[in-house]
């Protein structure tokens, strides 16, 4: 009985420090996928002679974004940075919510949700008011 | 090729001044693409915002890794500052320019007075950030299983309720304005709620990059957010912040701060001329 305790504590620690780390690591890949996606974008930009202020702006249309990327379009880099850049935090709610399940945590990982939730409104509120 | 380049370098100043001074880029951004470049306001907001959620993401790993932020209160913060940056996203577009620029300049204004008094308290008496540990505001009022949830070594997040409140509100500054809305958020943390500084900086950074991707997935889904302005912009905002990050302990931050007021408040009296039109 008295040792159970300090285990208990010590297991929670350690669980709650091993969902810290996923996520830590879900931001980085996230953030430097990114940023190298950018880097591509702004770089193919710069060999296509395009200056950001003159040239038309092209519209984010998803099922472009593959043949973009396979003809090494700038536009194709960039939208896709974008779409991780903004996918980045959201995945880190998302990992959040399994690490927090995965450790009995219920009502963290129903406040992740909760903010997916709230993501999930904004695209569609977004989707809608943009019609 | 010459404004591709002004852009990052742009992006490049803005990360390594918000990393030095502990704010996020926003902040500079907004003047800089407005001013610098005559990007309308609320284009430049929803590049501001994909730059903010780089280097909230970039510093939040870290912030993690260390085990400074406290994971389960920002989760519990951020459901309440992504609603708010939901509604300010949509608000956003109903409001004028004039009007944003308005508000801009009363946040630089704030921004300006909030450094200011940082720095005087800091030289009269040798402050430092608080460490983790140390309680400011006591013990928490109402004592529960929630709030022991959100507890960190020594603390205990007191007044919940503001601290929601305050996080709606930090969320509409943030979609409005294109910052991280860190200027609310660490205040309500630390003062208001008895989070230690440090951990209330790591917190709101967590924070910032949901709050910033709520309202920019709705700058970006109403053409908001233009991909050739915000590329070179985000990459020179994130080679800022890295460089910046490596030479704060080099660099006499009392000088910086005051260079860095007076260049908000230029930045405070264009906006509000801009607002009056």
């Amino acid at each position: 009985m008295t040792v159970a305790a300090p285990i208990d504590a010590g297991t929670a620690a350690s669980r709650a420090a091993r969902v810290e780390g996923w996520i830590a690591r879900v931001l980085r890949a996230g953030t430097l996928l990114s940023v190298g996606l950018l880097a591509i974008g702004v770089a193919l930009m710069s060999l296509a002679g395009w200056s950001p202020l003159d040239a038309t702006w092209p519209a984010l249309d998803l099922g472009r974004i593959p043949g973009d990327l396979l003809a090494l379009r700038p536009e194709g880099f960039l939208w896709l940075g974008l779409l991780t850049t903004l996918s980045t935090p959201l995945l880190r709610v998302a990992a959040s919510v399994v690490g927090f399940l995965g450790a009995g945590e219920r009502r963290m990982a129903g406040l992740g949700t909760a903010v997916l939730i709230i993501i999930a409104l904004a695209v569609f509120v977004a989707q809608r008011t943009a019609a | 090729m010459t404004v591709l380049l002004l852009l990052a370098g742009g992006g490049f100043g803005a990360g390594i001044f918000g990393s030095l001074l502990g704010l996020g880029g926003g902040i500079l951004i907004v003047p800089l693409l407005t001013f610098g470049f005559g990007l309308p306001f609320r284009e430049a907001v929803g590049v501001s915002l994909v730059c903010v959620i780089v280097t909230s993401s970039a510093a939040a790993g870290v912030y993690l890794e260390r085990h400074l932020a406290n994971l389960r209160l920002g989760m519990l913060l951020e459901v309440f500052t992504a609603s708010g940056a939901l509604v300010g996203g949509l608000v956003a577009f109903l409001l004028p320019d004039r009007v944003l620029a308005g508000l801009f300049a009363i946040l630089l204004a704030y921004t300006g007075a909030t450094m200011l008094r940082r720095g005087v308290t800091a030289a009269r008496e040798g402050a430092g950030p608080i460490e983790p540990g140390e309680d400011p505001a006591g013990p928490a009022d109402t004592p529960g299983a929630f709030r022991a949830a959100l507890a960190g070594p020594g603390y205990r997040p007191a007044r919940l309720g503001v601290g929601i409140g305050g996080s709606v509100f930090a969320g509409l500054v943030s979609a409005l304005l294109g910052v991280g809305g860190g200027i609310v958020k660490v205040p309500l943390m630390y003062l208001v709620m008895g989070v230690p500084l440090k951990v209330a900086t790591a917190t709101s950074n967590l924070m910032i990059g949901v709050t910033a991707a709520a309202s920019a997935i709705v700058y970006l889904m109403r053409g908001g957010i233009d991909p050739l302005v915000a590329g070179p912009t985000a990459v020179g905002v994130f080679a800022g912040a890295m460089v910046g990050s490596r030479v704060a302990q080099r660099i006499d931050l009392r000088v910086l701060r005051i260079l860095f007021v007076a260049v908000l408040a230029l930045t405070a009296i264009q906006m509000t001329l801009r607002a009056l039109g």
